[in-house]
């Protein structure tokens, strides 16, 4: 067994072993840091294929920035663990036994039909490769038009989460500072003459 | 490496449609309450633009641009024309609505224009990755539309459950297409077509990979078994969307079927056509029967829907030219029927009050005949009672499967199609022989009168002349 | 030697586990929405894998705007479910009965 193949099945267990945590364990809280160890397993696996930049991508944005904000959703919504996981036992002998099934015969059609031609063993590419600037050349060359429609589902999902959740809510105390510059001294301070009190007899 | 310059002037509606709906959303934050109607207004400008400029760019014959990725053809032209018009005729009929109801915002045109930019991306896609990008931006635009009424419990719930699935049915898709990608080295749908035809070695791998791209397409559809989602997200998200839903949608999914099925796994056609022989089976006997059993217009307009699209899938599965421009002519008549009755919809529903149940319609011939007979229009059409569009366009279909031997597939629809005209009836009947519940005459605006009026015109016209849309159905199949 | 089969299979597992984690959580949104992830990690190991096999970029292209769309995907997701979430004080899917199925 070499070394790579030790890295791939060391990896590979891991994921499947968090892929499986992230869809039996009982606290959602678990269940985002599971799909954490997944995504850190496959970005491993992608180095191992070459792909760099994805690789790091999905740490650095997918577990950086979209799981952080699974995690936040998942903190400010107020779950009630116990009610959610009802019935979910008696769902798995049965979901165990058709995903097995499946897999089984994914994995059959996967392994007799989906055969490389031979010889055609990828190339190692060499020292000063750079798989970045691979992507990035694809990207703003020949992808230029997919990247435009990319940029509008970004902005669309801006638009979306935006008129979807923001409330201006009224009897917020927020600053306004621009009033506060503004402000005069008659505004703020009123000088009120009044009669001395007289004294108690 | 080489790069040659893309043709923008090809995509120059998309380019268009982007702009002025980008344009829209800066724009409408600075607008007034009041002014309202300005986003309004450039939302249907953006569309007559579009409408313009496709017209203008259509090449004479296909042509492709982006590196094989964007396809100019008479199809897309044809399909892209259609959307416009269906679009146009949606933001016309809910503006009212959404006015109604603190519903009238710049989103709604926003997202409704960046969801039709995904269906022009769909339409004129030619690589497997584009198809993928424009099927996101239109589904995206569309899980904000269904949740856009966000103090409505229904609405939010109906997002949810029209999320989870549709979400699933795209990871499927994409699986799919991993597996194209994988068996061909390629992701333009021409190259994939020439692999999936030349390899007899690898036929069960690539009917592997099509079972997973079925899945997906046949979600969009809505047909059944993937019809879960449709009553929920037609019943639970607002009239207004729903229309958005029931129309142009219907010709974007068969666009993507035909961009799929047809010119990418094309030659697998003897084992897509059983697939869906099943699927349109199933559509047509749950989408009619169970639709008898609903009390709520929109929930029975929704199952209408699946069996409509089991009528449409029937077309595809023919595998001829005729069997296309059959199925094309059925959901661009589909898509104008499901306007007119939700139009109606909307029509009866004011501020405070949805016209959802049966019930609503008893006696609408008292209060406005002539909506009524708009309504009555609707209906026998959707029934496909002769002389409306949609007792040719059944026609059609019927014929396109017989041509192919398959008789027993035009029994079966004629059968169920029969329960159906059942439930369609019943309308009618609540209409012109109950008493109103609510004898109030109706008042609408002007607009959506005209509109509306010449929505079933239209209909009728159609199914006394139909030559001249399946004229154009067939020269953009050719 | 690690082979084009090896990664094919692990995506299948993945894909399966996505799907599963689906049917089975039927109850919790949350649960719900990283399945679907699952099920997107699983096509963009294909992908990876067959560009890496295959010795063609495009592959690798496609992981990228999956990416992009996943992220966009979830924004949204997440979103709708704060929504729900504040007209209905749970994220249980049986509570969703307002509308039956």
């Amino acid at each position: 067994m070499t070394f790579e193949l030790f890295i791939f099945y060391l990896f590979a267990a891991v994921l499947v072993f968090a892929a499986l945590r992230v869809v039996t364990v009982r606290n959602p809280v678990h269940a985002v840091l599971f799909l954490v160890l997944a995504f850190f397993s496959s970005a491993a696996l992608w180095l191992l294929l070459e792909a760099e930049f994805l690789a790091l991508v999905l740490v650095l944005v997918y577990v950086g920035a979209v799981m952080v904000l699974f995690l936040f959703v998942v903190m400010m919504l107020d779950i009630n663990v116990a009610v959610l996981r009802e019935g979910f036992t008696r769902y798995l002998p049965v979901g165990l036994l058709v995903g097995l099934a499946i897999v089984a015969e994914m994995g059959l059609v996967l392994v007799r039909y989906f055969v490389l031609p031979p010889g055609s063993a990828p190339k190692p590419v060499g020292p000063d490769f750079s798989n970045t600037r691979m992507l990035g050349d694809l990207l703003y060359t020949h992808y230029v038009y997919p990247f435009e429609i990319a940029a509008a589902i970004l902005l669309v999902a801006i638009v979306a989460a935006i008129a979807l959740t923001l409330r201006r809510r009224p009897g917020t105390k927020h600053q306004d500072p621009a009033a506060q510059i503004a402000v005069r001294r008659r505004d703020r301070v009123r000088l009120v003459r009044m009669d001395a009190e007289k004294k108690p007899e | 490496m080489t790069f040659e310059m893309p043709d923008f002037w090809l995509a120059l509606p998309e380019m268009f449609v982007l702009g002025m709906a980008c344009f829209i959303l800066v724009l409408d934050l600075f607008l007034p309450e009041e002014r309202r109607g300005i986003s309004y207004f450039l939302a249907q400008i953006t569309v007559i633009g579009a409408f313009v400029s496709s017209l203008w760019v259509a090449p004479a014959g296909v042509q492709t641009t982006f590196d094989g990725m964007f396809v100019s053809d008479p199809l897309g032209t044809f399909l892209k024309l259609a959307i416009y018009v269906l679009t146009a005729g949606v933001f016309l009929y809910s503006r009212g609505y959404l006015r109604d109801r603190a519903l009238y915002k710049g989103e709604y045109y926003v997202l409704g224009l960046f969801g039709m930019l995904g269906m022009m991306v769909i339409v004129s896609a030619s690589s497997l990755l584009t198809i993928y990008l424009g099927l996101e931006l239109f589904s995206l635009s569309l899980y904000a539309m269904v949740a856009f009424d966000r103090d409505s419990l229904r609405a939010s719930e109906a997002a949810m459950k029209y999320f989870v699935l549709s979400a699933l049915a795209s990871g499927t898709l994409l699986y799919g297409l991993s597996l194209l990608y994988g068996l061909t080295g390629s992701l333009e749908m021409s190259q994939v077509a020439q692999f999936a035809g030349g390899h007899a070695g690898e036929h069960y791998a690539f009917v592997f990979a099509l079972a997973f791209v079925l899945v997906g397409v046949a979600f969009k559809f809505g047909a059944s078994p993937f019809h879960m989602w449709i009553p929920d997200v037609y019943h639970g998200a607002p009239t207004s969307v729903t229309l958005y839903l029931g129309a142009a949608p219907k010709v974007a999914a068969f666009a993507m079927a035909m961009r799929l099925l047809v010119d990418t796994l094309g030659p697998l056609q003897a084992s897509w056509g059983p697939m869906l022989v099943v699927l349109a089976v199933l559509s047509l006997a749950v989408g009619n029967v169970v639709a008898i059993a609903q009390t709520n217009i929109k929930r029975m307009l929704a199952y209408s829907t699946i069996s409509h699209m089991g009528f449409l899938l029937l077309g595809l599965l023919a595998g001829t030219r005729t069997g296309y421009s059959a199925a094309l002519f059925y959901a661009v008549v589909y898509a104008l029927m499901s306007l007119a009755a939700f139009g109606v919809v909307i029509l009866l529903s004011r501020a405070g009050f949805e016209a959802e149940r049966l019930g609503d319609f008893k006696g609408l011939n008292e209060r406005s005949p002539w909506f009524a007979f708009m309504m009555l229009v609707a209906m026998f059409s959707m029934a496909g009672v002769p002389p409306t569009a949609g007792f040719y366009a059944k026609l059609a279909v019927l014929a396109a499967v017989i041509d192919v031997h398959q008789t027993w597939l035009a029994v079966v629809a004629v059968f169920f199609s029969l329960i159906g005209a059942f439930y369609y009836l019943r309308v009618v009947k609540l209409m012109y022989f109950d008493a109103p519940a609510d004898p109030e005459p109706l008042t609408a605006r002007l607009d959506l009168r005209v509109a509306l009026s010449a929505n079933g015109l239209l209909l009728l016209g159609l199914g006394i002349y139909p030559g001249l849309l399946m004229g154009w159905c067939l020269a953009a199949l050719h | 030697m690690i082979t084009l089969q090896d990664y094919l299979v692990l995506g299948a597992i993945l894909f399966c586990v996505g799907v599963a984690g689906i049917f089975l959580n039927r109850k919790n949104v949350i649960v719900l929405l990283m399945s679907i992830e699952l099920m997107l990690l699983a096509a963009n190991m294909n992908f990876v894998a067959f560009s890496y096999f295959l010795g063609n970029a495009a592959g690798q292209v496609f992981v990228f705007f999956i990416l992009t769309v996943a992220a966009a995907e979830s924004a949204i997701g997440l979103a709708i479910l704060v929504v729900l979430f504040r007209n209905r004080r749970s994220i249980n899917v049986e509570d969703i009965d307002t509308l039956k199925g």
